[in-house]
């Protein structure tokens, strides 16, 4: 069973425009009005589950949720058929807020609020409720920004009691929260290159690069596979013993909506794994999965038989 | 249908040392009148409702009054929630739970929900590991 821990999940907002105009000057007022819009429940660990209740994966999310989002969250997610485990904490689960163009993959506004602040009491219930999972678990992801006032270490020390439990971790996060779950040894570790492209202090700039700070953290014991997102349709990976690149042909024209793509790679690689699959297959099976993601108007699309057909689109270089 | 089918697939429960007050904010909080109580390993021991909580805060003689309504008002509920606010759930809980397997039909926690006259059921595993619950509105709106 995995258990996805997203501790600041959202309401994911999607709105398509035809065209988007921004006031410059006070005088300036435009109403864009939304030729649709969809609402779900979101954030990276809960993007996971929802993937992997589609493929019929036993899971379950936790984190916490609070106020009206944190029911619309919660119940978004029961009917997409996800075990939820949330602890209720005060405070309004954040909304994001993401503007896409009509017909265009290219995300034009991405408005994240920063979440409710949690206490260490509510932390304390959460870790409480997440040992008790660990019992069952095989994989913990743990993904995502980190709430406001929790400290940034939290997910070393979950990942530290998973791997105690012989449980093995995915941290998928940047920042202060991912250099210090860096310091558990994550099993996969795949940083959120969205506010910066550093791992480790080094810099993700190109691929060279990516391939460089990967060694550096699995030297030092700090990560078994190092995964980057390098471009739209491709990663790098690293490991103690080599390096891969892997890329899908899938025309950057043909994607719709970008929102999850990513998270569904990494689940639909982590179901592999959990399956037994080999790195590589697990790895295609991935990249396929955020392919077929990107190219469905909705946020994630967990349907295994174009994931299969896509998987004819994804090569795996070695590069070192 | 089997009660996996159909079951609302949330594992939201407390443990039996959280205190009163705690278990009354996660009540309003996740709009729940009633919640598992679970063991360390995640198995169900037993029930806690708002209804145990208004009954642990009313005095011991209500049960022999017809009404209550001849009382004067003293914050006699008020005053009474504020002193075992601290105490553990676990004196106010039913221990005598019932719960339905998630292997078994619907039409059996149909039964249980109104033969007890409870708003949900506490499905559990083979290992009696809290796996979600049935309530009311679960065996209505499948048929949706």
């Amino acid at each position: 069973m995995i258990v996805t821990v997203t501790l600041n999940p959202a309401v994911d907002k999607i709105y398509w425009v035809d065209s988007l105009r921004v006031g410059r000057v006070v005088e300036e007022e435009f109403l864009t009005r939304a030729t649709r819009s969809s609402t779900s429940a979101g954030g990276k660990g809960v993007n996971m589950s929802v993937f992997l209740s589609q493929l019929g994966m036993e899971n379950v999310a936790m984190g916490f949720i609070g106020g009206f989002a944190g029911h619309v969250v919660a119940r978004d997610l029961r009917d997409k058929g996800v075990t939820t485990n949330f602890v209720w904490t005060r405070g309004e689960t954040r909304t994001n807020a993401v503007v896409l163009e009509e017909g265009q993959s290219r995300i034009l506004i991405f408005l994240g609020e920063p979440g409710p602040t949690v206490d260490g009491d509510d932390v304390k219930r959460f870790v409480r409720r997440y040992r008790r999972m660990l019992s069952s678990a095989s994989w913990v992801v743990l993904a995502g920004s980190l709430p406001p006032g929790v400290d940034a270490s939290l997910y070393r020390d979950l990942a530290t009691m998973a791997r105690e439990a012989g449980v093995k971790v995915v941290l998928s996060a940047g920042g202060d929260a991912l250099e210090r779950g860096l310091e558990a040894g994550p099993f996969i570790v795949k940083p959120d290159t969205r506010e910066e492209r550093l791992l480790g202090g080094k810099s993700l700039a190109t691929r060279d690069a990516i391939v460089a700070a990967g060694r550096h953290i699995v030297n030092r014991g700090q990560a078994e596979i190092v995964i980057v997102s390098h471009e739209v349709t491709g990663d790098v990976i690293v490991s103690r013993d080599a390096a891969w690149e892997i890329r899908s042909s899938v025309p950057v024209s043909d994607l719709k909506n970008l929102v999850g793509a990513d998270d569904a790679f990494l689940a639909g690689t982590l179901f592999g794994l959990a399956h037994g699959e080999s790195m590589e297959s697990a790895l295609r099976f991935g990249l396929a999965a955020g392919m077929v993601t990107a190219e469905s108007e909705g946020k994630i699309r967990g349907d295994r038989g174009r994931i299969e057909a896509k998987m004819k689109q994804v090569t795996v270089d070695r590069i070192s | 249908m089997n009660v996996r089918e159909i079951m609302t697939k949330d594992l939201t429960a407390v443990e039996s040392d959280v205190p009163v007050r705690e278990l009354i904010f996660i009540l309003d909080n996740a709009e729940m009148p009633g919640m598992p109580v679970v063991d360390d390993d995640g198995r169900l021991i037993g029930f806690i409702s708002e209804k145990d909580l208004i009954r642990a805060a009313l005095p011991g003689y209500f049960e022999l009054l017809h009404s209550a309504s001849f009382l004067p008002d003293l914050n006699q509920l008020s005053k009474k929630l504020t002193k075992i606010a601290g105490d553990p759930i676990s004196k106010y809980m039913r221990k005598e739970v019932f719960s339905v397997r998630e292997d078994e039909d619907d039409l059996h926690a149909a039964d249980l929900i109104i033969r007890k006259d409870v708003m949900s059921v506490p499905v559990v595993d083979a290992a009696g590991r809290l796996v979600g619950r049935v309530r009311r509105i679960d065996l209505l709106r499948h048929f949706l």
